[in-house]
């Protein structure tokens, strides 16, 4: 089952669309990537993506923000391919937009739960084993929302300006022991759930907005995951690395 | 086929440090070379260095602060190799002076040379890759941009300049496929941190301060600077990349 070159990456988030894009990446650059996702079939198509790629890989159908289903796949993992040697937390989303007096307390937190609370619970079940290799990287998501923050988006915001805060955390924490964390920021991309709320016109008018003149495509934000995921950037942690088609300038 | 053959790079400041590694990188991917160096002997060093290794380069003697020595510079490239795909500009100064005593001619040296060379060497570069329909400007800011400098008030404002114009740069032009990205070191292995009288003692024992355990070498900004000037960073503009062991996290 183990084929001694492959490094192991483990995707949450892997059947969206950037987690789809970011697994395929990675299998160019030596990586089986196993998946983590709530939605079955979309996690069931990435595999596909993965076998047509020569990739055996496997799909853990998982809440992140539960933590005995988060540890019952890591642990499924370690013992099956007995290491990680990257994670990158891709999943969730805006999930809920509300103005803050129409916003439910509960879609808040679930929002929170998702975002950042599974953010920090995939980072803590995968560093027992990290550490014991005394390698590893972890890559977790923000958002330009993060930064900017966004009318409606309260939750959202919130949740990705934490990932930061805690990714640059974890990152001093971990340093000592030789693994790396840092964070990938997308701008406005052109995925499946993301391009549904919008109509064509809608979409046009908006990609007009951005420096670049167009929306990310998955696979600009899949390049960034692989440069902080390889050695090229081995002397890089704690950062934010924004890939929105200059739409945000820090 | 390496990810810059056939392509032209223009680095400044290439005949040390951070410079030649970066110039030494691109030509290792097949980039022809024009080494920019203010000292005539290292700029033909380096170039040495690089046609040993049966790459392309050419030391052109150039002050970045000076109008027509950029033009020259530029035109060389353009006779000597055609075009002209990268510009890292690289090139800068770091003396030290109390802001009391700090002499208006060394404040008018620093931002000349740090600053106002950025802008002499991208104004000249950006022709041409508007002829050619896309290009990629990296320039070289610093940690003391986010932390200030003591007894560098002058250095701290070009670096921080620096950033400011790459995101107006980077606005510009966006639309024409041209991305203009910021790169800041930490405290690198390099003759600039000797230049204020620190011992090689006093140098490495700051690598302990530092998350990553170790001060920078100048092979650590190559593969950064390699990414960004690659085709899959198409996406990535106006952004300021830290590759500084996480010493600062921004």
């Amino acid at each position: 089952m183990v084929n001694a070159m492959e490094k192991i990456a483990v995707v949450g988030g892997g059947g969206g669309g950037i987690g789809r894009a970011v697994a395929s990446r990675l299998c160019d650059d030596g990586f089986l990537p196993l998946l983590l996702d709530q939605n079955e079939s979309a996690g069931t198509e990435t595999l596909s993506v993965l076998a047509a790629k020569g990739r055996a890989s496997k799909l853990w159908v998982a809440d992140v923000s539960n933590r005995a289903q988060v540890r019952e796949a890591f642990d499924n993992v370690v013992s099956n391919y007995g290491r990680i040697d990257l994670l990158v937390n891709l999943a969730g989303g805006t999930m809920y937009a509300h103005l803050i007096q129409d916003f439910p307390l509960s879609e808040w937190l679930a929002v929170i739960a998702v975002n950042l609370k599974g953010t920090f619970l995939c980072c803590q079940a995968a560093i027992p084993t990290m550490k014991r290799q005394s390698s590893g990287s972890m890559i977790n998501t923000s958002s330009n929302y993060g930064i900017t923050g966004g009318a409606t988006r309260t939750a959202y915001a919130a949740s990705k300006a934490g990932v930061i805060g805690f990714s640059k955390s974890l990152a001093h924490e971990l340093a000592p022991h030789g693994i790396r964390v840092n964070t990938i920021a997308p701008g406005r991309t052109a995925t499946a759930r993301v391009m549904r709320n919008y109509t064509p016109e809608s979409w046009a008018a908006s990609e007009r907005e951005i420096p670049m003149g167009r929306a990310g495509d998955p696979a600009d934000i899949a390049e960034g995951v692989a440069f902080l995921a390889s050695p090229a950037s081995a002397y890089m942690t704690g950062q934010t690395l924004h890939v929105n088609g200059g739409m945000v300038l820090p | 086929m390496r990810r810059f053959e056939g392509r032209v790079a223009i680095v400044t400041g290439a005949g040390q440090g951070i410079g030649r590694a970066l110039a030494r990188g691109f030509a290792t991917e097949g980039a022809a070379l024009v080494v920019a160096e203010l000292d005539a002997a290292r700029a033909r060093r380096v170039e040495q260095e690089i046609v040993q290794e049966a790459e392309r380069a050419i030391g052109v003697p150039t002050d970045v602060s000076d109008e027509k020595a950029v033009t020259n510079t530029v035109e060389t490239a353009i006779r000597e190799f055609g075009r002209i795909d990268v510009l890292v500009n690289n090139a800068g100064i770091f003396p030290l002076s109390p802001i009391e005593t700090m002499a208006e001619d060394e404040w008018d040296r620093v931002i000349a040379t740090n600053l106002v060379g950025v802008f002499l060497c991208s104004r000249a570069v950006v022709p041409h890759m508007l002829t050619q329909g896309g290009g990629r400007i990296i320039s070289l800011a610093s940690g003391r941009a986010f932390e200030g400098a003591v007894h560098g008030a002058h250095y701290a404002a070009s670096k921080s300049g620096i950033i400011g114009f790459t995101k107006s740069l980077a606005l510009e032009l966006a639309p024409h496929g041209i991305t203009a990205n910021v790169l800041c070191p930490g405290l690198t292995d390099t003759a600039q941190p000797r230049g204020h009288d620190l011992t090689d003692e006093e140098i490495y024992a700051r690598g302990a301060k530092i998350p990553l355990g170790r001060i920078g070498q100048p092979d650590d900004l190559v593969g950064p600077a390699l990414f960004l000037a690659s085709d899959p960073a198409r996406h990535i503009t106006g952004q300021t990349v830290l590759v500084n062991g996480g010493s600062i996290m921004w």
